[in-house]
This record gives C-alpha cells, structure tokens and sequence, in this order.
C-alpha cells in the first residue's frame, strides 16, 4: 500500500502500574518475547504497509532499542522505512505533548511521501487486524474519516480509559464520549483512525484555534460534535484487549495462557514479529516441573513453573517454585524460593528461600534491578 | 579488498549416513540442538573470531542451504568490509565441473580467493559442531611461520580409524599423517580444520589440479604431498567439545549431549555476548506448555507446543506434543507433530514428521530410530 503511512501511537497509552515508570507501554515486555508495540507493527507489515512512523512520547531510549532499524518489521528492506516522531517543544512543556502536536513538530513526513492516507493505531489495545480492506472500502467511499470500534457487554470493566461512540443508523459517528464505566454495552473506540491527509492538514491547521492542549482523540470529537467533518465508523469483531493498568497487564496475559484465546491472536496467517536475540532454546533441569506456562528462550529453568508467564533468560534455581507469575528477562530466581501472584521486572535477582506471595487480586510488583 | 584470514567452509557433502534426513538438504543445514542447524556452528565460530570472509561451498542438495546462508546476515557476516559467498559449482570457460573433492573445490575458487586477497585461509568443514574461535591457531600458525596448521582432537583409540590420524613431535610439528588407517599409530584426529598462508595454498591448489591421478582432497593428497615435500607442517591441538555428527546415532548424541545432564561443554547459555551461537530467529509465537505437561530434563525451542510427556528430549519449534503422548530421549525436529497416545523413545523424528494416534516409536529401543514422513506438512 504505497499511498498509506502507518502511525503507531505512544501518545494515549496509560500507565500499566510501576511497569510503565520507565519505559513506554510500547516497548513494555508482554508474553515473554513480545513488546506491546510488536501487534501494531505486525498489522501494519501483514497489511502491507511500508511507511511507518512512530509518535514517542517519552523514554525514547526503549523505544529505540526495541526498534532498532525497524528491519524486524517490514516486507523490503529498501522501500520499508521508518520515521521517529518525537516532539522535543512536548518534552519541555508535557501539557501540550500530544499525537497532534507531535505530528505538528514533524510534518514533513506527510509532504515528504506520496501518501494519501494515514492509518492511525495505539500500543496499548492488542489486537490482529488486516487494514486493507478498510482503506479499501475508506477510499471507495471516499470518506474523510474511518474509525473502527468494537461493540462490547462489559464496558462498565473494560476499556474503562477509552473512548465510546454514538453511532448514526448511516454508520457515521454522532458523539464522541469518554467512557466513564456507566454503560455496559457500547461501542469502545480501537483508536484505529484512517485520515485522508489534506483532512488530517486541516485539523493540525485548526488545532491551534480550537485548543492547543487536544490531542488527536479531542480533536476528533470536536469535528463530529461541530458537524465539520462525518467520521464513518466500522465494526471489528475478533479479539481486542486493551491494557490500561497492572492489574489487566497480568488478567489479560494470564488470559492467553488459554490456547483457545492466544488461537484468537497468534494465526498462522498472521505472524506477529517482533526483535529477536539470538538466545538458545530454554533448557529445563531433571526436576523441573512446568505446566500452563509461557517460557521463553534462554531460560534456564530446574525449579517448578506454573501458571505463569517467563521472558528471556530467566534462571530459576532447584527447588524454586513460581505460581501465576511474570516474570520479565535476565531475572534470577535462587533456590528453595517461593513465589505466588508477582510481577518481577527486568535484571532482578530474588536470593534462596525467599517467600513472596501476592494474592491474584492484589499482585506484587519488583521493581527493575531489586535484589532480594 | 584485503584480510588477514579468510574463511571456506566445504559444505557440499551428502552425509550418506544421516540417511532420510539428508534426502533432501544438505548435511551442514540438518537441525540441531532444538533451534540450529549445523552449520550455525562454524558460522558462528568465525564471527566470534571476527573473520569478515568467509566462502560457503555447497553442492548436494544446495538450494536450502545457499538460501540459508544468504548474505550472511544470520551470523553478522554481512556488515561494512564483510563478505559472505555462497560458492557453488559453476559454468566456465572451460567446461562445467561439479567439485571433485575437498581440494578442488577450493581450487575452483581461486578466482574469489583472489579477489579477497587474504594472507591466511582457514578450511572449514561444515558439518561439526564445536563453539571456539580460530585465533589462537592462528597464532600458531604466524609465530610458528607454518605452511600448514592443523587442528587435532584427541580421540578414543578405539575410534581412531575413523579419521585421519596424526603424529607429532614434542613441538608439535607433524612427523606422520594416515588417511583413516587400519591400524592407527597415534590417537590425534585431524579435525579437518586446516590454516594455510594462501600463497602456498595457492600453489599447492594448481598443483594438485594438474595432477590426473589425485582425488583433489586435502587428507589423501594435498596433506601427504605437503608432508613428502618436508614443508613446515604444525598441529594445533583443541581442547573442548567436538562431535562430527554424521551418523543417526551420533546424531542423537550431540543432542543430548547439550542437556543439564549431558556431558557437552559447548555452552549455550554463557554470559551474552561471549561467543555465542548465531542462528535464524524465527517468528514463533511463544513456547507453551500445557496445563497437563510432564517436562524434565530438556531443551526446548520457542514455538513449540507441549502439552504431554517430554523427559530427555530436544524439541525444535512449531513442533506440537499432544495431551497423553510421550517423548523419551528424543530429538523433535521442526514441524513435527506427536499425536495423543503415541509414544516415543531413543528417535530423532524428522522435520515435518507426524507420529499418529497411539503409535509406538522404538519402544524396543533398537539402537536410534529415525522416522521422517513430512505428513505433518500436509
């Protein structure tokens, strides 16, 4: 798709706890071999789109490591490429750190390209979706705007930082709100926006009248309120997740655990890619006991796992036993050690015979480094 | 373009004795330790020694493997003023020959030697699985100012007929070479592992071309003609672990020998960073293991799915072990699917292969059982 940039947005991410204290969602650990931006990403490469950009709102540095020359994630290496939106006026001013803005400070991307359309997509809500043939029908229609949602029964508990919308028997959105966990059944946004880009031109254009602290989300909702623009929405119907605190990180990764649901996003038709490592495959000791559990490569496991989710080149002692569990890379876990209901982050080493137990309602939380 | 040492790494055999599993890929590119294949290893070897030219010879059943090697990108090998060639044989002015032996191959490529310019040419065989760098034998090589260094493995007497077998003084120089004798003198193996200045190389190469009674192979002609010229001739003895897998059975071992339990001392899991193995990273979704999986004592890559008995084994990914199937000291090689109730023991089962319903694998335990069918591909 040649006349298509993709943006990946960091923008409207929520924090995930202390996990998301220093770094993005985006480049945050999920699954023990993804980060969260690898699902947008490997929609915009199996929908064939090989202009990407990536709106960073800060931390930077881990959104850089984790994409390095972007070459994980597009179809040819010479005509894919990747563009590095960072507003450095938002850094200073956090108020006005906005997609929008950041768009603003780095415009040339869209004058730079041939591009016709820009197809919006956030780290946070993890789903499979093939674009095509919603630029397709965008583009036969010849709408301004397609924004996709999906219809849900339980938005008084999900998607509770989202967005909902009122939708018009045209199809075309009526109102915009935020959801504040009132309504069961709604619409929840997906923050899937496809733009025509002289209609994206003349928001940033107008931004500056309208209120310069909007974002992309407002900005929308000011068009359809004022009539200014018909914004056509489309329903998408597979699985969507959208994580927005600690506790949903660790429901909806335990979720997967279900090979009926990870089907729902891991499809033969639809790899997801991500930056790989080079580490050896996990090795497991004479008394190990694993069930119920992702590990990754690297691992070096001898104690018993379950329930649990391991990242790279996690070693877990003899003796050891981990139950409903994540935890991220180069994490030590020494002997005789227990744990239950904990998150440990990155390069953590917990020494023998330490008990920590967390309760699935309340889990507890390592921080990066902490040696125990 | 100049280097000091460049790299050849003969890749072309069968590997007869692998049987099914080399019907349709060459020896080097046959999976091993759950996530590699063989050749990973002298690739991986290079880069750590930091050879930037490096030439792969193939030619049976070369077209998965010159994929494989590619660009060399797998290994790093494609960075700034570094050069990795897939060589296979070729149409020339001459004629078009296959490669007739070890040394004709290297011969047949001289033009590219040429063009790399190296002072040092090291000779690898593609089908061995060891992890270490070259620098010290090449070391050795300089400072003993050698026409030819050549790695040795001390090996059990017993095997010794098996390979081409060296003896050497107490400075190492070599004082007599056998082709695989029937009644070996010294236990030292040649490796297959040769470093030449490239200059005498060169000339020992159209030499031997010229020669209408040789083979064209480095241990039965160009090492024994060296050595009957009275040319400096140095062994560089490695210490660590090396396995020429080339059959089934030892096939299998090298696998297990990569276990907690096994007596492999190349390290997969050393510090990042420090000679590691390279390999192709594929884009498999995570590895999963069932509510009701019994896993001990295993190597398992990313991609697989375990949801029965797996104790003793290497699995490779995209492989999917049912619920009540069991897997005992086995290699599972990529793709594979083992159904519920089958039960497995002392097998390598092929890429691509489907153990059915209850089906029972060398449960007499026979020696090895290789079974290869690709029907899990269909």
């Amino acid at each position: 798709m040649k006349d298509v940039i993709a943006l990946l947005n960091c923008h409207n991410s929520p924090e995930l706890g202390e996990l998301t204290s220093s770094r993005p969602l985006a480049s945050t650990s999920f699954l023990g071999r993804y980060a969260f931006a690898d699902f947008a990403l490997s929609n915009f490469c199996n929908s064939e789109i090989q202009n990407v950009g990536i709106l960073v709102k800060d931390h930077q540095r881990s959104v850089l490591k984790h994409m390095g020359n972007m070459m994980s994630w597009v179809v040819n290496t010479k005509i894919g490429h990747e563009t590095i939106f960072y507003n450095e006026k938002g850094q200073l001013n956090p108020a006005y750190n906005s997609d929008i803005n950041n768009i603003k400070e780095n415009d040339w991307v869209l004058y730079d390209s041939n591009a016709s359309y820009i197809v919006f997509e956030s780290a946070h809500i993890v789903l499979d979706i093939d674009l095509r043939p919603l630029i397709e029908e965008h583009k036969a229609r010849g709408e301004a705007m397609t924004v996709v949602y999906k219809k849900i029964d339980d938005a008084d508990a999900e998607f509770t930082h989202g967005h909902l919308y009122d939708i018009d028997d045209n199809g075309y959105v009526s109102a915009i709100h935020k959801n504040d966990g009132q309504k069961k059944t709604a619409n929840v946004s997906l923050e899937i926006w496809i733009v025509n880009r002289t209609v994206l031109a003349d928001m940033i254009n107008r931004h500056q009248m309208v209120d310069a602290a909007f974002g992309m989300r407002e900005m929308i909702g000011y068009l359809c309120k004022n009539k200014i623009i018909k914004v056509h929405a489309v329903e998408f119907k597979g699985y969507a997740r959208c994580f927005d605190s600690l506790e949903n990180y660790v429901k909806y990764s335990f979720e997967l655990l279900d090979r009926n649901v990870a089907q729902q996003l891991f499809k033969p038709d639809w790899p997801i890619y991500t930056l790989t490592h080079d580490t050896p495959p996990a090795l497991y000791g004479e008394k190990s006991a694993i069930t119920n559990s992702f590990i990754s490569n690297g691992c070096l496991i001898e104690g018993e796992v379950h329930d649990s989710i391991i990242c790279r080149n996690v070693k877990i002692a003899k003796g050891a036993k981990i139950t409903r569990s994540i935890i991220l890379s180069n994490v030590s876990i020494g002997t005789l050690v227990t744990l239950s209901d904990v998150v440990i982050d990155k390069y953590s080493i917990v020494t023998a015979r330490h008990t920590i137990a967390g309760d699935p309602a309340n889990v507890i939380y390592l921080k990066q480094g902490a040696i125990l | 373009m100049s280097t000091k040492l460049a790299a050849m790494i003969l890749a072309g055999g069968k590997g007869t004795r692998l049987q099914a599993l080399t019907k349709k890929v060459a020896k080097p590119a046959v999976s091993y330790g759950g996530k590699y294949r063989i050749i990973d290893f002298p690739l991986s070897n290079c880069a750590n020694s930091g050879i930037t030219c490096v030439g792969v010879l193939t030619q049976y059943e070369s077209s998965e493997l010159n994929t494989y090697v590619g660009n060399g990108e797998k290994w790093g090998l494609n960075g700034v003023r570094s050069l990795t060639s897939v060589l296979t044989p070729k149409q020339t002015d001459e004629g078009s020959n296959w490669y007739l032996g070890t040394a004709d191959a290297i011969y047949q490529n001289i033009d590219w030697l040429d063009r790399v310019e190296p002072e040092y040419v090291l000779i690898l065989s593609g089908d061995h699985v060891y992890s270490c760098t070259y620098d010290a034998m090449l070391k050795k090589t300089i400072d003993e100012n050698s026409d030819c260094t050549i790695a040795v493995y001390p090996v059990a007497w017993e095997e010794a007929s098996r390979f081409g077998i060296l003896v050497t003084d107490k400075n190492d120089n070599i004082t007599d070479f056998q082709e695989k004798p029937k009644k070996p003198i010294s236990n030292l193996a040649s490796m297959g592992i040769y470093i030449f200045p490239y200059k005498v190389l060169r000339a020992e190469l159209i030499a031997d071309a010229k020669d209408p009674a040789s083979e064209h192979d480095f241990g039965k002609n160009i090492i024994p003609k060296m050595m009957a010229e009275k040319k400096k001739m140095v062994a560089y003895t490695y210490h660590g672990y090396w396995k020429d897998v080339g059959t089934v059975a030892s096939l299998h071992q090298a696998n297990m020998d990569l276990l907690i339990t096994g007596d492999s001392t190349t390290n997969l899991y050393t510090v990042q960073g420090d000679n590691r193995i390279y390999s192709e990273d594929t884009h498999s979704s995570p590895q999963y293991i069932g509510p009701k999986a019994k896993l001990t004592d295993s190597l398992i890559n990313q991609g697989a799915v375990v949801l029965g008995e797996v104790d003793h084994c290497v699995v490779s990914g995209e492989t999917l072990i049912e619920e009540g199937a069991s897997c005992k000291n086995s290699v599972i090689m990529n793709g594979a699917i083992i159904r519920k109730g089958a039960l497995v023991e002392d097998s390598i089962i092929g890429p691509d292969t489907l153990i059915d319903t209850d089906e029972k694998v060398n449960l007499e335990h026979d020696g090895i059982a290789l079974v290869v069918n690709g029907k899990a591909a269909q």
